[in-house]
């Protein structure tokens, strides 16, 4: 059997470990854009705030994966999919043969800038180098542009230091899928706690390069500055699995079983727009947790032992000391109704969302103790489908 | 029955939870969103942040797999002897 895996993170990682674990004898191939060997995007932030050596972040030793009989290959990007010959090429024109196959490409950041060196991003290790490097010089003014997870990262590595920091939010709101307008505004009050300014609703911020710093012009006003963190999401690489006919929507469409419309072709992680069972509805979750069990429930099916993905799966983002935790569908749109616990007022506040009658999902700021029995409110719930 | 020794590292847990999905008998969050330990599901003397409890072999794996699944490797694992058994060294 020749399991092909194309995505080295988390997802494609553990599920060749799991593969190699339920069928000893097979090939496994596994096929890494990046050049680095598996590690952490969670451990990061605490590499680039110093609080752990970078050499941490790494999840596995370079020789792990030939103890397992896994070929891994670095640098390899996937370009073309041949769904008659079975085959994937990539760009430096290889080909390589699968009886099954694993697509776990996750996402690239969206830029929506032109290139520049005070600019960073927080998604690959590359991206945590160039930041720890901005981050030993001296800076006046730094901004923040984006208002989900990887903005949170942003404001806790610059909140603190000598230099002045902005975040612009282009949109209204922070987490704007999943929070109301009070919800933001108490994030943004904990934030300016921090000593920060916020400037919501910028919209696209115009941006001119000014040597070794750039000019951020949003409106009537400016802000000058040489460090620039951007968290605005990720977007997955999906027309060459178009292109074969893999049906592809906001990620790869798979089923509650992470298969796609072609027989032997699954999805994981944070590519695959999955039929949530607690949701009841396809959604793209991008979270650790979600990716590596769903690898391992991929991994299984791929094996012979075909199983349905269900998780409620949650995640926490801390801005300073409070937690904001995310479980479940978080997404307001597609909800029905929504109860909240505490308020703006109160310094913490919990929304339930509700559809079809059963509760799908909950964010929780700042009132962990709700954590527990919502995120058992919710797995409860799938029972009764 | 083989003793093991499961520590969190309460300064990189960021409450991912992974642990508490892969062995929810052995990890929950406290009321800080961290990871505490536990024996076979009850918390003998006090909530803690590292235990040593008697396992089979099975429940060994699965806590190892519990350490694993960590994002930020906030789990370490030791024998009876104190040898570090995740994440090796």
């Amino acid at each position: 059997m020749r399991y092909l895996i194309v995505g080295g993170g988390i997802a494609g990682t553990t599920a060749a470990e799991e593969l190699r674990q339920l069928d000893p004898d097979s090939q496994i191939v596994l096929l890494s854009e990046e050049s680095h060997r598996l590690y952490s995007r969670v451990l990061l932030p605490f590499y680039v705030s110093g609080q752990i050596e970078r050499e941490k972040c790494f999840l596995k030793r370079p020789a792990w994966y030939a103890e397992r009989g896994i070929e891994v290959k670095f640098g390899a990007r996937a370009q073309r999919l041949d769904l008659t010959d079975r085959q994937v090429e990539t760009s430096d024109g290889r080909s390589y043969p699968f009886d099954k196959l694993l697509i776990t490409t996750g996402g690239a950041v969206t830029r929506p800038f032109f290139e520049h060196p005070a600019i960073s991003y927080l998604r690959t290790i590359d991206d945590a180098d160039r930041l720890f490097g901005l981050l030993q010089k001296p800076h006046e003014r730094a901004g923040i542009i984006g208002g989900g997870f990887i903005a949170m990262d942003l404001v806790n590595l610059f909140a603190g230091r000598p230099f002045s920091t902005r975040l612009f939010l282009r949109r209204e709101k922070f987490f704007s899928q999943a929070f109301d307008q009070e919800a933001s505004d108490l994030l943004r009050f904990w934030i300016e706690e921090s000593g920060l300014v916020v400037s919501p609703s910028v919209g696209e911020v115009k941006m001119t390069d000014q040597g070794p710093s750039l000019r951020l012009d949003f409106g009537e006003e400016e802000w000058g500055c040489s460090l620039l963190g951007v968290g605005v999401g990720i977007v997955p690489d999906l027309s060459w699995l178009a292109a074969a006919g893999i049906k592809v929507s906001v990620g790869v469409r798979v089923n509650e079983y992470l298969e796609t419309n072609v027989p032997n072709v699954l999805a994981a992680g944070d590519v695959a727009e999955f039929f949530d069972l607690t949701a009841g509805r396809h959604r793209l979750v991008g979270n650790w947790t979600n990716a590596m069990l769903q690898a391992r429930t991929a991994a299984r099916t791929m094996a012979g032992e075909r199983t349905i993905f269900s998780l409620v799966s949650s995640y926490t983002a801390k801005v300073g000391s409070r937690n904001i935790i995310f479980i479940g569908d978080t997404n307001r749109s597609t909800t029905v109704r929504v109860e909240r616990r505490g308020s703006k007022e109160e310094d913490g506040l919990s929304d339930i969302f509700y559809r079809d009658g059963r509760p799908v999902g909950a964010v929780i700021l700042n009132r962990t103790p709700d954590r527990r029995p919502l995120t058992e409110m919710i797995q409860s719930s799938i029972k009764k489908i | 029955m083989p003793k093991i020794t499961i520590k969190v590292d309460k300064d990189l847990c960021i409450g991912a939870a992974s642990c508490v999905t892969v062995a929810p008998n052995s990890f929950q969050l406290n009321e800080e969103n961290k990871a505490v330990v536990l024996d076979h599901g009850t918390e003998p003397n006090s909530r803690t942040y590292e235990r040593t409890v008697e396992v089979t072999e099975d429940e060994k794996e699965e806590i190892i797999l519990a350490a694993q699944s960590c994002p930020t490797l906030a789990i370490s694992i030791f024998d009876e002897n104190g040898r570090q058994l995740f994440p090796e060294i």
